[in-house]
């Protein structure tokens, strides 16, 4: 593949901003990351748990669908048509017994296999049904989050998630979920610049942690060679509640200690736990400058009502497109996409000093995991950097 | 109060609430809900498959005082602010026990952005559930706004 025309900075530290939107960096992506050889979660199995339960989604720009069939797996199909390319489902989330494609009336089972063609007598004489089966991406779970992949070449998905395994279990648990719902938010940014967040701002850009004078305890920040970044953070009790006329907003109820667990993995999906909200963020990049993020969240199957109550409660208010101490990450996203309309580089500040490689731990206030996620994307995209 | 009275009080108050809405006006706006008042705003994909989730929950007085401190004291100048204005069409006022009314309504918000353009920022239905006192003043027990517009096309800084 040709060498794309950008000028990418000698120095680690540094992006040049029309990364955020060059268009023909923006098909690369589409290409070499969405149907690369990367794990993309497309879905909890909460969000399926019956046969016959599907769920519709993107990978990239490309529809997909999730359909847990009669024989209790869940596979993972492109939602189109073997025959002509039709859109299959329509629906975010259904229930049905087969797949029935509007156009010609071919029929596929839950499992994907092509049972009925109408009008096959006449068809070419080569025309074999099994070579019309529903087009199946590789998926793996994990977890109880289900991962695809279009390409052979991607590795194992544990091999994957490598360093921040463990933290699966700190936000899921035993796995055993129950969906409460989605809130869905379209961004005016760059898929990128919605995933460039970071622990230095947390503080500072989101007041609320200031006015309840809400401090995070002891946590690393990890990141790793595919370019994942996890966070593992205690949380301390809110001293100040007072500013809160109902305080079981930021109240820990499961019986552990509050903590802010969050695996952000590349390119886009986000598993995260904070305090008793479980909440797994997928993103689907329409274009340079449009990205729409669905925000599912989830309760224990053990919950009693009461506890059920109060994650839906902290759920619907905290840490969503319109969340107490999250809206504000949505205005900078909006914003970066603006300002970086403007010729040069940014420059990563706080934690950077001399080079590091991935795995590594790094400042869980600091954006020096920025760069290493940078230059993971700039690796797979085959940019070369300026020399110095 | 005289049954005849009762949509004029109804149609007073939900014009109250978008107008206080559109002029961002919270006391006025908390001012629409009574004590025991709460309000919802949830998608309708969420509400027809009877996932509980919504996109503010304030089911108590507490709550709604608090979603006026997020605007005016957390986030304020952070965000990149937006213009509304609240349409709103009454479908049905039903009678529901003692001063107590069901209504629905229709609504449609447009937004204006600072960049100067403006468009519908949410479409739906609200399903409230209206007290009209003796003295003809109507307040929200529950205000629920369900958003036909499943993926918002910008984060929903303000109550719809």
């Amino acid at each position: 593949m040709s060498n794309l025309a950008i000028r990418w900075p000698a120095n680690q530290a540094e992006l040049p901003k029309a990364a955020f939107h060059r268009e023909d960096l923006f098909q690369r992506e589409i290409e070499r990351i969405f149907l690369g050889p990367e794990w993309h979660p497309v879905a909890h199995r909460a969000e399926l748990p019956k046969p016959g339960d599907f769920k519709t989604f993107r990978l990239g720009t490309a529809p997909i669908i999730a359909i847990h069939g009669e024989d209790g797996k869940i596979r993972v199909f492109f939602n189109s048509c073997t025959h002509r390319g039709t859109q299959l489902q329509t629906q975010a989330r259904g229930h049905a017994k087969e797949v029935e494609c509007p156009y010609h009336r071919w029929l596929f089972n839950t499992c994907g296999d092509l049972l009925a063609a109408p009008g096959s007598e006449s068809f070419p004489e080569s025309f074999r049904k099994q070579d019309y089966n529903l087009r199946e991406l590789r998926s793996s779970d994990y977890y109880g989050v289900i991962f695809v992949t279009a390409s052979p070449a991607a590795p194992a998905l544990e091999d994957y998630l490598g360093e921040l395994k463990p933290l699966f279990a700190k936000v899921l648990g035993d796995s055993r979920l129950t969906l409460l719902g989605y809130q869905k938010v379209m961004f005016s940014s760059n898929w990128k610049e919605y995933n460039d967040n970071e622990g230095y701002h947390a503080p500072l850009l989101h007041r609320a942690f200031r006015l309840l004078k809400w401090q995070a305890g002891k946590g690393t920040q990890r990141a790793t060679e595919y370019g994942h970044v996890g966070l593992d953070a205690e949380l301390q009790s809110v001293p100040n509640s007072d500013f809160l006329n109902d305080p079981s907003l930021v109240q820990c109820r499961d019986g552990t200690a509050p903590k802010s667990v969050i695996i952000a993995l590349f390119p886009l999906a986000t598993v995260l736990k904070h305090i008793d909200v479980i909440n797994i963020r997928l993103v689907i990049p329409h274009s340079v400058d449009e990205t729409e993020v669905h925000y599912a969240y989830f309760a224990h199957q053990d919950d009693d009502s009461a506890m059920l109550r109060h994650r839906l409660r902290q759920s619907s208010n905290l840490l969503g497109p319109s969340g107490f101490v999250s809206l504000e990450d949505g205005a900078v996203f909006n914003r970066i996409h603006q300002g970086s309309m403007t010729p040069g580089n940014v420059r990563y500040q706080k934690g950077i000093g001399a080079p590091i490689a991935p795995p590594c731990i790094v400042g869980q206030n600091d954006e020096s995991a920025n760069p290493l996620r940078w230059e993971y994307y700039r690796k797979v995209m085959e940019i070369e950097r300026e020399r110095l | 109060m005289n049954g005849s009275n009762v949509p004029a009080a109804v149609d007073a108050l939900q014009s109250r609430y978008i107008s206080s809405l559109d002029r961002r006006d919270f006391d006025a706006w908390l001012g629409c809900f009574d004590e025991q008042g709460s309000y919802i705003c949830i998608s309708r994909e969420n509400e027809e498959q009877s996932l509980p989730l919504a996109i503010m929950m304030d089911d108590s007085r507490e709550r709604l005082k608090d979603r006026v401190s997020y605007i005016t004291q957390v986030w304020a100048g952070t965000f990149e602010d937006y213009w509304t204005r609240h349409f709103v069409q009454r479908l049905e006022c039903t009678p529901n026990g003692a001063d107590s009314y069901l209504v629905v309504s229709n609504f449609t918000v447009f937004y204006t952005s600072a960049r100067g353009g403006s468009e519908i920022l949410v479409a739906g239905c609200y399903a409230d559930q209206v007290i009209v006192g003796a003295d003809g003043t109507a307040k929200f027990r529950a205000k629920k706004a369900v958003l036909d517009t499943t993926t918002t096309p910008r984060y929903l800084v303000y109550p719809v």
